[in-house]
């Protein structure tokens, strides 16, 4: 399945889904005008590779320095991909990067993690600035 | 042709300064709304909020509640450049303010919206003024998980996001336009 990459902008983040490697990344900051339009093929694409996937090891980093309320609800639509994904016996490993004193961005990552707790999930923290 | 003078601007926009001053405004744009100029604003919000010295968790919220108005007057403003079928690459009109009230900072901002309208964001908003924070922390989750609402772009997130980064309940105002009946301005306070 080809890779998909998307070049970061000020408002919308690095999208670098590399399925040969099973590594899917995303990166900065998310605020693009339209979240549905913005990642709707990054989320066909993810799908497509997902229903393929059989007794893989996933590796997803997300690091996001900010998101806006509908980057989070296609976070969530992302995470429930995956969820389902595991639950088929992939595996998945998430790393959930956030600034030290970004509660909001801790406190989301915490409830991905008790919602789907059939993903691996690393909270990492970055240094501030 | 008029001539200005220094004694005239005083005149003429003294008193605009003066106000601005005295109210602490740290930020104002009235006009278009697209996302690149929302982008170029965020990076001048963020610049005056490292600089006034708030606490990185008061930024982090008053840049998000920015964003969410901002992104607001770009999909709802009723005062558009581009055709209503259109989800991306919009052009709307719209003002925001952000200014310092004692030891907290004001967010306002202010689109017509069509007068139809005005009962259903009533509606969404009114209770959200009376919910505890915890409440309102799992009316956002429950959000999240629900399919998002005919019409909405937002993903019916955005005010619960305002509401959830304020220190005190959001205030709105609708006011009519006698002018143009079918739209009604819309104003929406967020203080952080």
């Amino acid at each position: 399945m080809e890779n998909l990459f998307i070049a970061a902008t000020p408002a919308s983040p690095e999208v670098n889904f590399d399925f040969q490697t099973h590594t899917l990344s995303l990166k900065g900051e998310s605020y693009p005008e339209n979240a549905a339009v913005f990642y709707g093929e990054a989320l066909t694409r993810l799908r497509k590779y997902l229903n393929l996937c059989e007794d893989v090891d996933i590796t997803v980093n997300v690091a996001l320095t900010y998101f806006n309320s509908s980057s989070t609800k296609i976070l969530f639509s992302i995470f429930d991909a995956l969820d389902e994904a595991a639950q088929r016996g992939n595996r998945v490993a998430v790393n959930w990067f956030h600034d030290e004193d970004d509660d909001t961005i801790l406190e989301f990552g915490q409830e991905l993690h008790a919602d789907f707790p059939t993903l691996g999930f690393t909270d990492h923290i970055t240094t501030n600035g | 042709m008029t001539v200005i003078t220094n004694t005239s601007i005083d005149t003429e926009y003294g008193a605009f300064f003066a106000e601005a001053r005295e109210r602490n405004v740290i930020f104002y744009y009235v006009g278009y709304f697209s996302q690149n100029i929302i982008a170029a604003m965020s990076d001048a919000v963020r610049l005056q909020l490292a600089v006034s010295g708030a606490d990185g968790g008061t930024r982090r919220k008053l840049f998000s509640s920015f964003v969410e108005m901002a992104q607001n007057i770009v999909h709802y403003s009723s005062d558009a450049l581009t055709p209503p079928t259109q989800d991306d690459g919009q052009l709307r009109h719209g003002s925001v303010c952000i200014s310092r009230v004692d030891d907290h900072y004001r967010l306002i901002c202010s689109n017509p919206v069509a007068t139809a309208r005005v009962e259903q964001l009533r509606a969404t908003l009114e209770p959200l003024r009376t919910m505890t924070l915890d409440e309102i922390k799992a009316a956002y989750r429950e959000t999240l998980r629900a399919e998002t609402p005919e019409g909405s772009k937002g993903a019916g997130l955005g005010f619960l996001t305002m509401a959830r980064d304020a220190s005190a309940p959001l205030e709105y105002h609708f006011q009519p336009i006698d002018a143009d009946p079918v739209s009604t301005m819309f104003q929406l306070v967020a203080t952080i």
